[in-house]
């Protein structure tokens, strides 16, 4: 009897110091200062931070940096949850599309007053990449890293076709042309099992807004009141995807793509794709040649889509000088090669973007082409919302990807739904 | 069987000792957040700025949102397949296994294991099995001269996701199933066989109306589960970033709270969901005094 109460005492006192540890740090005057600092990623990621952490504590004795990172789902959900409960992290990694819709809702701190104590800060970044975190009261977030849509190519498909590699000029038609050549049905069987294009058409990411763009068309207007998906200019990119889908059959719909893990490119069945720099360490493994060439371009010109990852400090931060410094360190040359030598994403900072430690990483392919891209690029937009907007698109329109529904009457609706949302939220 | 059972003295303290830690948590884990959850689903919050009072605004908007009906439908549809098919093919099941075949015991695990492997896992597989050009069930369709279908498309998709729920459920019916039917005497039997009756009349005369408490009981579970049922709809239908072919209505609370900002939504839809559910239970119940048979 005596035993069974002393154990659970024991279990008592152990229950409670784990609550007192939860709880929180103490913050000691005078002691080393902690700082939370939350991002999304794989292991690979985590263990690159904790290096510029260990750089960043070199430099700075007294603060403490501790990591944590998550994958991407559970990252936004944890987030979250730690901001309703007003503790989140100090600093946290942010997406630019999602960056105004926190900023909106007033969690993050502006940097200003920091900014202005650092003239000359900003100086070598890339202005593209600054632009998605300007407001008209200043930078309540920075880029640190960006990411611009480049068409991925299977080079033994190209080879075994005889077909040239996609260069720098080439069209949408070509690219249509290109697909249609290198679809083939290679063991015999009557069925097609080598697709010459795909790309997911749930974000606009990856090829819809390229393709609206060049066909001379905007997916949002300036101030995020009207979706412009469904003007005739766009249509015109629309009806070329849905063409090549089904009537070329040279791009797999969703359910065919849905067999090959949702990556016919990487499962060895489609001959290009159009994604961003973080495939490539993934892509790195597979058992084919692949290079990468610039998007085609349109009856309007050449257009990709820019996107960058960021940091903001959250305002409810005790420490927003030691939080900024921080961030300051990760876009100092030294942070930044750091970054680079991860090889998913493009340095913000431009002397490392242009230096070996990015264009001559591990994996050698032509990573000069995601830097040329930039000159043009358009930014993916950034609203309050934005996650619903793009849901009601990206869910509205994969009946139309999977065959189910008509293009042009599933825009009209999705159109209007869209806006409903950006009116909800104005 | 009341007597002999009631804890005495000391016992009793150390009845009470032993559930305080689970009573615990179930006061202010489970009835903390339905309370919470009701709260919440008065008002207009984005998680990140404070709550704001909106009456009855977001039940009334769950009316006119056409996803959440959706979702509703998809799962009232699933539901309707879901808890008889889980009923009969466990019964089913169990009735097979309840005989003194050899290797019995392999087939019972066989049975049960799903019930103890990982949803995610398992639906990786079905979806090998699904696929519509590198399927095992199309390769056997065709092989039979078939026409290939496409599981996994908006129309056949429910149905799908449907049997793989029902699949994953056996195991754990089944086990009920058989406690309930060890429990019937065997006397019932040798005394149906003396006056000649047949395996199918045994099984409807004397197991069925025997049984009926384990039915009951496997209907509310398998019920509660229908309406709560996620991760193997999830993993087989989902789409794009986040989507899914089949929305059902936990689906659509995850969304609303977690992508949409809408946590005041979220919480209306939890909250009838949580009362269809409420409503069903009592009527089972009054169902129950009718048709239950306790020995």
């Amino acid at each position: 009897m005596k035993r069974t109460l002393f154990s659970l005492i024991l279990v008592l006192i152990l229950a409670l110091t784990a609550c007192a540890q939860a709880g929180g740090k103490p913050a000691a005057s005078g002691g080393p200062v902690e700082i939370r600092f939350m991002a999304w990623g794989d292991p690979a990621e985590l263990e690159v931070w904790k290096q510029i952490v260990a750089d960043f504590e070199k430099e700075n004795a007294n603060v403490k940096v501790s990591v944590e990172v998550s994958d991407w789902d559970s990252y936004w959900t944890k987030l979250k949850t730690l901001l309703a409960a007003n503790t989140p992290p100090d600093i946290f990694a942010i997406d630019a599309p999602l960056y105004k819709d926190y900023q909106a809702r007033g969690v993050l701190l502006n940097l200003k007053p920091y900014l202005d104590a650092n003239p000359g800060l900003l100086d070598g970044l890339y202005p593209v990449t600054l632009k998605a975190y300007e407001t008209p009261e200043g930078y309540f977030g920075l880029p640190r890293d960006f990411q611009t849509i480049v068409v991925f190519y299977n080079k033994d498909m190209f080879d075994a076709a005889g077909v040239p590699y996609p260069q720098q000029g080439w069209t949408y038609d070509d690219l249509r042309e290109i697909a249609r050549k290198l679809t083939r049905d290679t063991n015999g069987d009557g069925k097609v099992d080598q697709y010459g294009f795909y790309a997911d058409l749930w974000d606009m990411e990856l090829i819809w807004s390229e393709g609206i763009w060049a066909y001379g068309g905007d997916v949002i207007n300036a101030d995020a009141t009207r979706t412009l998906i469904g003007t005739p200019e766009a249509r015109k990119a629309w009806k070329l995807f849905h063409d090549m889908i089904f009537v070329d059959g040279s791009w797999p719909d969703a359910n065919t793509a849905a067999q090959y893990g949702g990556d016919p490119f990487l499962a060895g069945v489609a001959a290009m794709t159009t994604i961003g720099h973080w495939a490539i360490p993934g892509y790195a493994e597979a058992s084919f040649k692949w290079d990468v060439a610039p998007m085609p371009a349109g009856p309007a010109g050449q257009a990709t889509s820019v996107n960058s990852a960021g940091f903001v400090v959250a305002k409810a931060t005790k420490y927003p000088q030691e939080s900024f410094n921080f961030i300051k360190f990760v876009l100092s040359e030294k942070g930044q090669t750091r970054l680079a030598e991860l090889g998913f994403a493009c340095p913000v900072l431009k002397s490392v973007a242009e230096s070996p430690a990015f264009l001559e990483q591990e994996v050698k392919v032509n990573h000069q082409v995601f830097l040329d891209s930039l000159a043009f690029a358009r930014m993916k937009p950034s609203f309050k919302g934005y996650e619903e907007w793009s849901s009601v698109i990206g869910d509205g329109m994969s009946v139309v990807w999977t065959g189910e529904a008509d293009l042009d009457a599933t825009l009209d609706e999705v159109v209007k739904q869209a806006d409903e949302v950006l009116a909800k939220n104005k | 069987m009341e007597a002999g059972l009631k804890p005495l003295g000391r016992e009793k303290f150390w009845l009470w000792a032993m559930l305080t830690p689970t009573l615990f948590g179930l006061f202010f884990s489970a009835f903390g957040s339905l309370l919470a959850t009701l709260a919440l689903s008065f008002t207009r919050w984005d998680l990140l700025t404070p709550p704001q009072w909106a009456g009855f605004a977001n039940y009334v908007a769950l009316f006119k949102d056409p996803k959440y009906l959706t979702a509703l439908i998809n799962t009232v549809r699933f539901t309707a397949m879901y808890v008889p098919g889980v009923v009969i093919v466990s019964l089913l099941v169990a009735v097979l296994m309840n005989r003194g075949l050899k290797g019995i015991s392999f087939f019972r695990t066989a049975y049960y294991l799903p019930a103890v492997t990982s949803a995610v896992a398992t639906a990786l597989v079905w979806q090998m099995i699904y696929g519509k050009d590198t399927g095992i069930l199309n390769y056997l369709l065709e092989s039979m001269g078939l026409q290939p279908v496409c599981w996994l498309c908006t129309d056949m998709a429910l149905y799908s996701v449907t049997i793989v729920n029902i699949w994953g459920a056996i195991g754990e019916g089944m086990i009920i199933f058989l406690a309930g039917l060890t429990a019937i005497p065997k006397e019932y039997y040798e005394a149906a066989e003396m006056d000649g009756a047949k395996g199918i009349q045994k099984f409807f005369r004397i197991t069925l109306p025997l049984i009926t408490p384990s039915i009951f009981f496997q209907t509310l579970i398998s019920t509660i589960n229908a309406f709560q049922a996620y991760d193997y709809i999830y993993m087989l239908t989902r789409r794009g970033q986040g989507d899914s072919s089949v929305p059902v209505v936990v689906f659509s609370i995850y969304r609303n709270a977690w992508h949409f900002s809408n946590y005041g939504g979220a919480s209306a839809q939890a909250i009838e969901l949580t009362l269809i559910v409420a409503v069903l239970m009592g009527l089972y119940l009054w169902l129950e005094k009718r048709f239950v048979v306790y020995e």
